[in-house]
Order: structure tokens, then C-alpha cells, then sequence
């Protein structure tokens, strides 16, 4: 299914968000995109390049200064009172980075799979409501009569990040949103926490906004890849398009400093490398987003580099 | 140096760890978090110890830099850098030891500065502390350090929160190259940064290392990064040093099970053409 053959589930139109202050910071500018159902979207970027903001405007903790966001095709910009912004919430969930902080420490696993049922689910009896939480623990791989009783202190990291998973597709929700879901989590289990992802968007149709700042894993989940820098969209399009045939220079300068096997410091990947300040200061200007290819767009840079 | 001249096949390691052993005490008893490791690292060489949060390759560089401290107790081995043995300094030799011949750049640059001190006032607190107490000189010492990590050095008077966080970093490894040390240890130095950043700083760092020719014991858990930085990698699992060589070789023909594991995690940028990893590692 390609994005256009389907209407995007969630869509953004040139969102902005500008945090007012004594000096006014622009942390998004003109970010536009659509989540399709059954596909990922990577956006990647470096820290306060404003992905995370995106994540946070997307699940409702903040709103946008400007541009729309539409759910099924409807225009949820403004939240509306607390009964739409739960309805909207169960629709759209959230993983996030740090599975130590995402977790109540006073809670055992059980409670927090079986609160969001509770909340987003008032009708379920309690025999229901217990055999969801036993099936949710399954889902990502967590064995309920060894797990459900346990406090997260007794879990590692990656068993934390699990429940967090748990917690978010209690509602079933059909938008899940992960901020750097294995960014805190030790190299070896990285792709196990990933390949949790991949069925819930074949077998539920799951959308899902992937952020993280390591292109390598894009590849691994994401069937687009969005590029952010200083707020804006640098270049969008199939990540296979972005990972093999960048044509930003600030796209060709994150996958040049990509640590990669086998391609060690000092080869030619290195110019680049060295001229990343006046890359990132060409990145930071407000070109027009011109599609190259179909479904492949990239902004307008007043410089190119070889 | 005698030694040296003599031994003309392969002159004498910088630093040599022979068997170290480093427990940790705790109600239940001694648990231990390196386990007999050995391993030589030569002048100008850059070796990396990667491995997993816990499989003790940052209790390793503590011990020799001895900045361990209780309950962390080293219970065996030896460790010798340059012809000194390390475990056996004391008081005040320990303290000027420390600095000159081994530094350390850690994982938080925002905690390794003093926020309270501009970045003069900590370079001449470093250059006090062993000895060298003329403010002209101490002065142009450090511009002459800025610069040498790409920082202006009219910014010698801001305070550390002026800087980014690469820049930050750059200041550690300024501080830790201040009194030309043989060798610096690098745990997790650019685990904070983004990308672009850590390269840009990694870059600078193997030009600085190939004019004043000091060598890096450099700790990670990326290693991907580290195969690209590093002459020998050493793999540690629960304390043990499990497998070490060139990276090349410990990438194509890794010996060790957790090794192969460790690589097949790296979700490879440009898949390769042979079948994808991941399938191997399912054939016996």
C-alpha cells in the first residue's frame, strides 16, 4: 500500500511551535507530514532539533502555535474539553525514552496495564479487565504470572520498556508515537525492543511515529524517513531514497558521521565532516520543501557541497 | 630504557594490566566485577573496551587510573604503566601521577566542570595543583590548550554553561591533554553528544593524538564507532575480557559467541549484500 493510495491517519500541516520568552524560540517550523496506517515514520534529528516537541504537541501536552494537525481527517488542532482530549488519547499513544521515569515505582506491572483499562475502558468487568492485562503482558513477550506482580525495580530496562509498550496498546490505540524507545537501553537488546514494533503495525494496521537520532535504525522499522533540523523538515521522503541517495547536505552530513562498521575515521567521509558548521548553518535557512522525485522532498539550500 | 633498546623486536607496552582483579563489597559478600583481566596497550595506540552497562570495562579504567574507591577494592593482578607501578603509588606521588601520565575524559562533561568557576580559574586550579604557579605562563598554557580544540581563547572567562555540549567536551579534553599525559582514558566521552558532534570531536582527537602521540583507553558500548576509531577492540562480559584484536578481525571472524552477538545488534546502515546477519546467527 503505498501512502497515497490511503488517507493518512494522522496528518500535519506546516505545524509550528514557537516558546515564548524574553528570546522567542521557533522549536518547529512549517513541519509537515502524514502518518498512513500499518507504516512507520521516522524523524530524525540531533537534541533541539524539536522532534520531541513534535511527540508532545502530537500527544496532546502541549499545543502548537501554528498549523493544523488533522486525525482522520478531521482538524484536532485546538484540544477540546477533557472528554475529547481522552477520546483523542486513546487514539493516539505514546512510548517513551526513559523506561525507569515512564514507570510508577510504587506500582506494581499490574496496575499499570490495568489503569488505562480502567480509565479508556469503564465497561469492562474486573474478570475482563484481568484477562487483558495477562494478554497485554504476552504481547510483548512477558510471561503474565511471572510479571504482573512485579514492581519495576525488578525488571531491567528492556523489560521496563515492554511494559511501557504494554501500558500504550491497553487503549488500542491506532497511532503509537515512540520517542527514542531504545536510546536508553544497552546496545544487545536494542532490536528485540524494535521487533516488538513491527507486528503491531502488520497485524493491527498500527501508525506509528518512530523519533530518534539514529538514522541506522530507521532503516530498520520505518518505511519514511523525515529529517529535522533547527525545527524544520531538511528532506523527507522513502527511507530507502534518504539513507542511499541523500540530497540534503545536512542529510548527507548525519549519515557520513553515522558510526558504521567497516568504513573507519579518516576516508572520505570525512570532508563533509569537516565543514559541518557551514552545513548546519545552510540547514537552518527557510527554502522551500520542492519534491525531487514522487514522495521525495527536500528543502532549498542556498549552497551545495560536493 | 635500557629495556627498551634491548627488546628490539617489539619495544616494551606503555601500559601493561596483568590479571586485575576488582570486587566489590556488599552485605552479601565480595561480588566480582572484573575478573582476571590482561591486556597490554601500546604507545599511540588506540584500544577500545566495549561491552555491555555492568560487564565492568568502566570499573577497568577506574582501576587504572585508581579512581576506584570503596566498595570497590582491586584484589589482585598488576597494573604498569611506562616502567611505574601503578598500584603501588601513594599520597601525594599518586596525586601528581595522576594528570601527568594518565587523565580521564568521562561520559558528562557538565558534571566534570565546575559551574561555578570559569574555565581560566579551573585550567589554573589544575596547573597549581601540580606545581606550575606562574599566572603568565598558566595563562597562555590554557589559550594554547583552547585552541587546540578548536576553541577561541577569549572564551577562557565564561563559565561552563556558555558552552554546547560538544564544546563542553572539547574544554575535558583540553583539560585532560594539560600536562601532555601518555595516556588518556576516555570513558564513554561522546555518549551525550549527537552524531555530527561526536565524530567532529573523534576527528580531532585522532589529529591531536597523531601530533602529540599520547594513547587512548577508550570505553563504549557503540561498537559500530568503535571500529572506526579504535587499532584493537577487547570485548568484556561479566567482568572477563572475553575476546580482543584489530577491529577488522573482530569483525569477519569474531571468535567468540557474545562478540558475534554484540555485532549482529548493530542494525547495519547499508545492509550488506551476503544474506543479512541475522539469519547466520540462527545456523549452527
Amino acid at each position: 500500500m503505498s501512502p497515497s493510495s490511503s488517507s493518512p491517519i494522522l496528518e500535519t500541516r506546516k505545524l509550528g511551535m514557537v516558546f515564548r520568552g524574553h528570546r522567542d524560540v521557533a522549536a518547529l517550523t512549517d513541519v509537515s507530514f502524514q502518518l498512513h496506517r500499518g507504516r512507520a515514520l521516522a524523524l530524525v534529528g540531533e537534541s533541539g532539533s524539536g522532534k520531541s516537541t513534535c511527540a508532545k504537541i502530537l500527544t496532546r501536552m502541549m499545543p502548537s502555535t501554528d498549523g493544523q494537525i488533522l486525525f482522520n481527517g478531521e482538524d484536532v488542532t485546538r484540544p477540546g474539553n477533557r472528554k475529547e482530549v481522552l477520546a483523542y488519547r486513546s487514539q493516539v499513544q505514546m512510548v517513551f525514552q526513559d523506561p525507569f521515569a515512564a514507570l510508577n515505582p510504587a506500582h506494581s506491572v499490574r496496575h499499570h496495564l490495568s489503569r488505562p483499562l480502567a480509565l479508556h475502558k469503564p465497561n469492562l468487568g474486573y474478570g475482563e479487565r484481568e484477562d487483558l492485562t495477562a494478554e497485554l503482558s504476552l504481547m510483548v513477550g512477558l510471561d503474565p504470572a511471572e510479571t504482573l506482580d512485579k514492581y519495576p525495580y525488578e525488571l531491567s530496562g528492556g523489560q521496563r520498556q515492554r511494559v511501557n509498550l504494554a501500558r500504550a496498546m491497553a487503549v488500542d490505540p491506532v497511532v503509537l508515537i515512540a520517542d527514542e524507545p531504545t536510546s536508553m537501553l544497552d546496545v544487545s537488546i536494542r532490536l528485540n525492543i524494535l521487533d516488538m514494533f513491527k507486528p503491531l503495525k502488520r497485524d493491527r494496521g498500527i501508525a506509528m511515529l518512530y523519533i530518534t537520532h539514529d538514522i541506522a535504525t530507521a532503516r530498520y522499522i520505518a518505511e519514511e524517513t523525515a529529517v529535522i533540523y533547527g525545527g524544520r523538515i531538511v528532506e523527507i521522503g522513502p527511507t530507502s531514497t534518504i539513507i542511499d541517495a541523500p540530497r540534503h547536505p545536512y542529510t548527507r552530513l548525519l549519515l557520513a558521521a553515522v558510526p558504521e562498521i567497516g568504513r573507519p575515521f579518516g576516508s572520505a567521509d570525512a570532508g563533509l565532516v569537516r565543514e559541518a558548521d557551514r552545513v548546519r548553518a545552510i540547514s537552518r535557512e527557510p527554502g522551500r520543501l520542492a519534491e525531487v522525485a514522487p514522495g521525495h522532498l527536500v528543502r532549498e539550500c542556498s549552497a551545495s557541497f560536493a | 630504557m635500557t629495556v627498551v633498546q634491548m627488546n628490539q623486536a617489539k619495544p616494551l607496552p606503555l601500559l601493561n594490566v596483568r590479571d586485575l582483579c576488582v570486587d566489590y563489597a556488599s552485605r552479601a559478600g565480595l561480588k566480582r566485577a572484573v575478573d582476571r583481566v590482561s591486556f597490554t596497550l601500546d604507545a599511540n595506540e588506540v584500544l577500545g573496551l566495549a561491552g555491555e552497562s555492568g560487564s565492568g570495562k568502566s570499573t577497568v579504567a577506574f582501576a587504572i587510573a585508581r579512581l576506584h574507591h570503596p566498595p570497590a577494592f582491586i584484589t589482585g593482578g598488576s597494573v604498569t604503566l611506562d616502567g611505574t607501578d601503578v598500584l603501588a603509588l601513594k599520597g601525594e606521588t599518586l596525586r601528581q601521577w595522576r594528570w601527568r601520565d594518565v587523565s580521564v575524559v568521562l561520559q558528562s562533561a557538565m558534571n566534570a566542570l565546575n559551574p561555578l568557576l570559569t574555565v581560566q580559574a579551573q585550567f589554573t586550579d589544575l596547573f597549581k595543583a601540580h606545581g606550575i604557579r606562574n599566572k603568565a605562563e598558566i595563562r597562555e598554557r590554557s589559550a594554547e590548550l583552547l585552541r587546540m580544540v578548536g576553541i577561541e581563547p577569549d572564551r577562557l572567562l565564561d563559565y561552563p554553561h556558555r558552552f554546547s555540549g560538544g564544546m563542553r567536551q572539547r574544554l575535558v579534553i583540553a583539560m585532560a591533554l594539560a600536562l601532555g599525559p601518555k595516556l588518556i582514558i576516555m570513558d564513554e566521552p561522546t555518549t551525550a553528544l549527537d552524531v555530527v558532534v561526536q565524530r567532529e570531536l573523534l576527528e580531532e582527537v585522532t589529529a591531536l593524538r597523531q601530533r602529540l602521540g599520547f594513547s587512548i583507553l577508550f570505553i563504549t558500548h557503540d561498537l559500530a564507532l568503535m571500529s572506526q576509531f579504535c587499532d584493537r577492540i577487547g570485548i568484556m562480559l561479566n567482568g572477563e575480557l572475553v575476546e580482543m584484536g584489530p577491529p577488522l578481525q573482530m569483525v569477519e571472524a569474531p571468535m567468540h559467541p557474545y562478540t558475534r552477538k554484540l555485532w549482529n545488534a548493530i542494525p547495519p546502515l547499508h545492509p550488506p549484500r551476503m544474506p543479512p546477519r541475522r539469519v547466520l546467527e540462527n545456523t549452527p
